[in-house]
């Protein structure tokens, strides 16, 4: 859907990848082994934000965190539109990583999984984690 | 604290208008609503605009044309539910005495900002990576499928019972034919398990009430609840889909004020942006135990000749979504049904009505905010 955003000021924040002006990534990143965010030192809650100005859940102090790239999915779906760069199909997921929180990632092939099926964080694209279904 | 009225609604049609400047749309409703309030211009004392995606500044446009010089004025912004949170302030201004007359307008127009779907938020995590708003509900959808075994048919039950509905509502955007529930799963997929047809259009539009205190006047709608609530964290904690715990915390607050059951409602308008926000909708409401939500559409339960008659008007999947409009097109509609003025879409039962309008879109909340209102007539 690339043509959304040329031509045309939009009012939603569009992005460099829809003609906008680039802005800062809010993704969750993938360093070598780990997905990274933070964990609160006191109720130890694991989240995929970075910068937090407490733990959202006790207001207990955060610290950097690195979290298993391994985990459940929580459910899946293949997308059939355009979205931004994204030519269709492409699937998508919410992965409960074992140690950690749930992250977006993007399948990499589209398909719709059993809920529970067990995804690795396998690399990124462009940004995007991407979980590949763990070999058993 | 007053007693809080819904005095007049007014709405302006929906579609796709993008020759039509965004202040007209909002001066249909206004007009309409004022009119039917039975008030003077001059009589309203505020005015609360929600709105998503109108230029800055877009309440002052409109109020040029209004003449209401002066009056404190704002606009409120919280995705689908910026209507109904609008609202919610000026019945909560009501009841505490600081306004006696609020104008409260809704308005969008979509189709001079997208050509297509809503671009996702690019500042937030799910937006970056390509997740549109269909595609969240999709996810909703595959795990609430995955959990309680809901069929293809029962979420496609949904597009065909407010499709019909819709046919007898001249302001829908869509209102051509009633699909047959296959004609639902063949439409060209958009996100699995939603279908085309199982997708809200976007649109222009504009809603617009008047709410007062007891005037004395017997077509004056008693305001018996209204709660909103903003979004809480939904993450891997969490035991419900994402959306469900947002509604069912406004809907708590509702059902407590006006002292009611989910059974005591008449008729209902609920945020149908997708097949699958209304079956949560109406189990988090308690209109269907868990699990359950899929069951009443194709029971006749939702039907418009059912007991629980839920979005009358076609609701959004007819009426399309121009997202600040929304809450204050569903209250229109209510406002309808509840006086028995709404012709051929009119349902048997209409003392008690329901408006619930949920907005989300923000990654990691199980919503942006949620409104719930329960309005009854004076008898
Ligand atoms: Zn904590």
């Amino acid at each position: 859907m690339s043509e959304l955003g040329v031509g045309r000021p939009t009012k939603r924040r569009a992005g460099s990848a829809v003609g906008g002006l680039p802005v800062a990534d809010s993704r969750p990143v993938l360093d070598g082994d780990a997905v990274l965010g933070s964990r609160c030192t006191v109720c130890r809650y694991p989240t995929a934000q970075q910068h937090l100005p407490w733990c959202p859940v006790c207001y207990g102090a955060t610290e950097p965190a690195r979290f298993a790239r391994t985990g459940k999915t929580w459910s899946s779906t293949v997308v059939a539109i355009p979205v931004g760069t994204r030519r269709p199909p492409f699937g998508l997921a919410y992965v409960d990583l074992d140690d950690g929180p749930r992250v977006l990632a993007h399948l990499d092939e589209p398909a719709v999984l059993a809920l529970g099926t067990r995804l690795e964080i396998t690399g990124t694209d462009d940004g995007d984690l991407v979980a590949t279904t763990e070999v058993q | 604290m007053n007693q809080a009225m819904l005095w007049g609604v007014g709405t302006s049609s929906y579609g796709r208008f993008p020759d039509q400047r965004v202040e007209s749309l909002a001066w249909t409703a206004v007009a309409e609503a004022v009119q039917d309030a039975g008030i003077r211009p001059d009589e309203i004392d505020a005015i609360i605009v929600g709105s998503v995606f109108g230029p800055p500044g877009v309440a002052t446009r409109i109020q040029r044309g209004l003449g209401i010089p002066s009056v404190p004025m704002w606009t409120v912004e919280n995705a689908c539910a910026s209507g109904t949170a609008a609202y919610h302030e000026a019945v909560e201004a009501v009841r505490h005495g600081r306004f006696k007359c609020v104008l409260v307008l809704g308005v969008d127009q979509m189709s001079t900002l997208f050509s297509g779907a809503i671009v996702p938020e690019a500042t937030d995590p799910e937006g970056a990576a390509s997740l549109p708003l269909p595609g969240l509900y999709a996810l909703q959808a595959q795990r609430y499928v995955g959990e309680f075994g809901v069929t293809p048919e029962q979420l496609a039950a949904i597009a065909v019972k407010n499709k019909t509905n819709g046919m007898d509502n001249p302001r829908a955007q869509l209102r051509d034919t009633v699909p047959t529930v296959q004609e639902v799963l063949d439409s060209r997929m958009i996100a699995e398990p939603l279908t085309f047809l199982q997708c809200c259009p976007t649109s222009d539009g504009a809603g617009a009430a008047i709410v007062g205190g007891d005037r004395g006047d017997r077509s004056d709608l008693r305001i018996e609840a209204s709660a909103m609530v903003s979004g809480a964290l939904w993450d891997q904690r969490s035991e419900d889909v994402w959306g469900f715990a947002s509604v069912a915390r406004a809907a708590e607050k509702a059902f407590d004020q006006a002292g009611r059951t989910p059974q005591e409602i008449d008729v209902l308008e609920v945020h149908d942006a997708f097949t699958i926000g209304e079956i949560i909708t109406l189990e988090a409401l308690g209109i269907a135990p868990r699990g359950k939500g899929a069951e009443l559409a194709p029971s006749g339960h939702t039907t418009r000749d059912g007991a629980q008659p839920v979005n009358p008007s076609g609701g959004l999947l007819s009426r399309g979504h121009p997202l600040g409009a929304t809450g204050m097109a569903q209250l229109a509609e209510i406002a309808w049904q509840l006086r028995g003025q709404a012709g051929p879409r009119q349902v048997a039962r209409h003392r008690v009505g329901l408006v619930e309008t949920m907005g989300g879109g923000a990654a990691g909340m199980d919503g942006n905010a949620c409104v719930v209102t329960i309005l009854s007539t004076q008898s």
